[in-house]
């Protein structure tokens, strides 16, 4: 396996409570590589965007990071000072976010809001960031970006101002890009060029790609590794073949069994996952996901110790292993 | 753009309109009677009739009223019944002293109460934020005629570095200043205290919003996302703020003036309530409302310079 180009190692991130501080994410290890798509999957409140603004020093305060590394290129970015961060960002680490007519700043013009970005990072003029931001604007295909570029964000659709932020998180040529449910926003059909845009910049690129998800559809089509975050910690993580074929998380499990299915029977229930994910303030001791597992037992100490995450290539957090492998 | 700026003036021929009648029977509802305050207490019945005549004061309110839309249509706004002069031209003689007040004021004001305001929003909860609002609180709740008398006290009678009269017929521009600093001083640090407040809310929501947060993601400078992108999208709040401050900043001239010894329209205006010279008022309220209005359209083009969105609408 080659060297991760981006790499969370033990990542804790808390906000002070009322009594001390409540972790929103827990010891989180993830990594992905040059070319790779790392698909970060998990219901709203998980963690999956707090793991990456945290790991890139954007966690609005009074959030913090407590513990871990954030590693580009083997540099811990949590150990930068602000400026060498900042130069990092956008630069190197590019991110689009979910919501993409709140995205764009509605009194500049997109051309300027790109060349905003071009010229955080780069010494050159007005005229030339211009000049790459009309470029810029054709790469993410945007039909006449010579006459959009003078733009302002209201004049365009929800699609194409995600692809206008698109277009500013790969000005600067970024090693990794991170996808904050880059189509949450957007309509089914726009969601599928967006997708489709994303993946052939990653492949021109080379880049390495984080997307944040809760579709697994998308998950299916876009990414070679898959890591499951529940309650602010990862529980499984693996190639994405192995972990659709044979997940291993009883969470995991049931996500699985909660997709409609359009093959079976008619009448066929869904089965919803019962009950809802913990508040960070008030988590069980032992596995977070144990009140509402149909496989959680306390003789295997579901409610007591937490489960640590395997050291293997499909990697589960999840006390009853031996159990769910011997029914399966 | 050209409909916007029809639109604007078209706003401000009605709003003068409705401040000149507003003004028209304010005026006569207030007890009193021009031709006795000229003529005296003693004037025959025969002789203030013919004056009354003479003033039209005689004829029905709405048939002066009237007339008085009619010749001040043509720009014509009567006689002082005081001084025998145009109004328009003793107003008009009145206004450079109260406009350089309110000017030095404002600028005084935007000049503090913009940049502290943005301090105290990127400072939130700090030591910094906490001081400038509490300042800010100060400067709100003390009454101008106060801070001018301290003002008097402190930087001129003990420190000395203020002269205690805000005018001088000294020639030169340096004494103008000097003369002009304390008033402005006073007037200005009231209006910065409201501009503070709201610069800093209007600066809290904005930098909460998604884009500067994807504009940090992009790595802009901190010091370019707080005074490039943020405070253009606080622009219209502040402005908003400021257009609404320079009214009641004119109102607080009046108050400040009496404090200092300067002569302007405040002085003019009251003198001529005194008399009930109602042409004399009519012409004040007019020129003080036309400045009101006319700053407010400014910055209503202004803010559809800054936000596209406004443009169409």
């Amino acid at each position: 396996m080659t060297a991760a180009t981006f790499e969370l190692r033990g990542l804790t991130a808390a906000v002070p409570g009322e009594t001390g501080a409540v972790r929103l994410v827990e010891e989180v290890s993830l990594s992905v590589s040059a070319g790779e798509t790392l698909a970060v999957v998990g219901e709203s409140g998980s963690g999956k965007t707090v793991t990456f603004t945290s790991a890139l020093g954007l966690l609005p305060k009074p959030g913090r990071v407590i513990e871990g590394q954030a590693l580009y290129n083997g540099t811990d970015l949590l150990s930068l000072a602000p400026e060498s961060l900042r130069r990092v960002r956008g630069a190197q680490i590019g991110m689009v976010f979910q919501d993409p007519l709140t995205g764009l700043n509605p009194v500049f013009r997109v051309g300027d809001q790109i060349a905003e970005v071009l010229r955080a990072h780069l010494s050159i003029g007005r005229r030339e960031a211009r000049e790459r931001a009309v470029q810029l604007l054709a790469r993410v295909q945007i039909p006449d970006p010579a006459r959009r570029v003078h733009d302002y964000p209201h004049q365009f659709s929800g699609g194409m101002r995600q692809r206008v932020l698109i277009a500013m998180a790969i000005a600067l040529g970024p090693r990794v890009l991170i996808a904050d449910e880059p189509t949450t926003a957007l309509d089914v059909t726009v969601q599928a060029q967006i997708l489709d845009l994303l993946s052939e910049l990653r492949e021109e690129e080379g880049m390495a790609m984080v997307l944040i998800t809760h579709d697994l559809g998308v998950v299916a089509r876009q990414a070679d590794r898959i890591a499951v975050m529940y309650s602010g910690r990862v529980v499984e993580t693996g190639r994405v073949d192995e972990v659709f074929r044979a997940p291993r998380h009883p969470y995991t499990i049931s996500l699985f069994r909660s997709i409609p299915d359009l093959d079976a029977p008619a009448g066929t229930m869904l089965a919803p996952i019962a009950g809802a994910p913990p508040d960070p303030q008030r988590r069980p001791s032992g596995c977070a996901f144990a009140p509402r597992c149909f496989a959680a037992r306390e003789a295997d100490g579901c409610m007591s110790r937490r489960p640590l995450l395997t050291d293997e290539g499909h990697a589960v957090a999840c006390h009853r292993q031996g159990m769910l492998e011997q029914a399966a | 753009m050209l409909f916007y700026v029809a639109r604007c003036a078209a706003q401000l021929a009605v709003a003068l309109v409705g401040i000149v009648t507003v003004a028209f029977f304010l005026m006569r509802a207030i007890p009193g009677d021009p031709a006795i305050y000229m003529l005296g207490d003693y004037a025959t019945t025969e002789s203030l009739a013919a004056l009354r005549a003479r003033l039209g004061l005689d004829l029905p309110v709405w048939q002066q009223y009237g007339m008085f839309l009619a010749s001040a249509a043509r720009g014509d706004l009567g006689a002082s019944v005081v001084t025998g002069q145009s109004a328009l031209a003793e107003i008009w003689s009145a206004v450079p002293p109260s406009a350089e007040l309110a000017v030095a004021g404002m600028a005084i004001a935007i000049a503090f109460g913009v940049p502290l305001g943005i301090v105290a929003a990127v400072r939130q909860g700090t030591f910094v934020d906490v001081a400038v609002m509490a300042l800010a609180l100060g400067g709100i709740s003390f009454p101008v005629f106060w801070l001018g008398l301290v003002a008097i006290l402190v930087l001129s009678h003990d420190m000395g570095l203020f002269p205690a009269l805000g005018a001088t017929s000294e020639p030169g521009l340096w004494p103008a200043i000097h003369h002009l600093a304390l008033p402005a001083l006073v007037l200005g640090l009231s209006v910065a205290a409201y501009i503070a407040r709201l610069t800093r809310s209007a600066m809290l929501e904005v930098l909460g919003q998604d884009h500067i947060r994807v504009a940090r993601a992009m790595g802009v400078p901190e010091r370019r996302i707080v005074w490039h992108l943020a405070l253009r999208n606080a622009a219209i709040p502040i402005l908003a703020v400021i257009g609404v401050t320079f009214a009641w900043s004119l109102g607080n001239a009046i108050l400040v003036e009496a404090v200092f010894s300067r002569p302007g329209l405040g002085s003019t205006i009251l003198k001529a309530i005194l008399a009930r010279d109602y042409q004399l008022v009519q012409a004040g309220v007019l020129v003080l409302a036309a400045a009101v209005v006319l700053l407010n359209t400014l910055l209503d083009l202004v803010y559809g310079a800054i936000d596209p969105r406004l443009r169409k609408a």
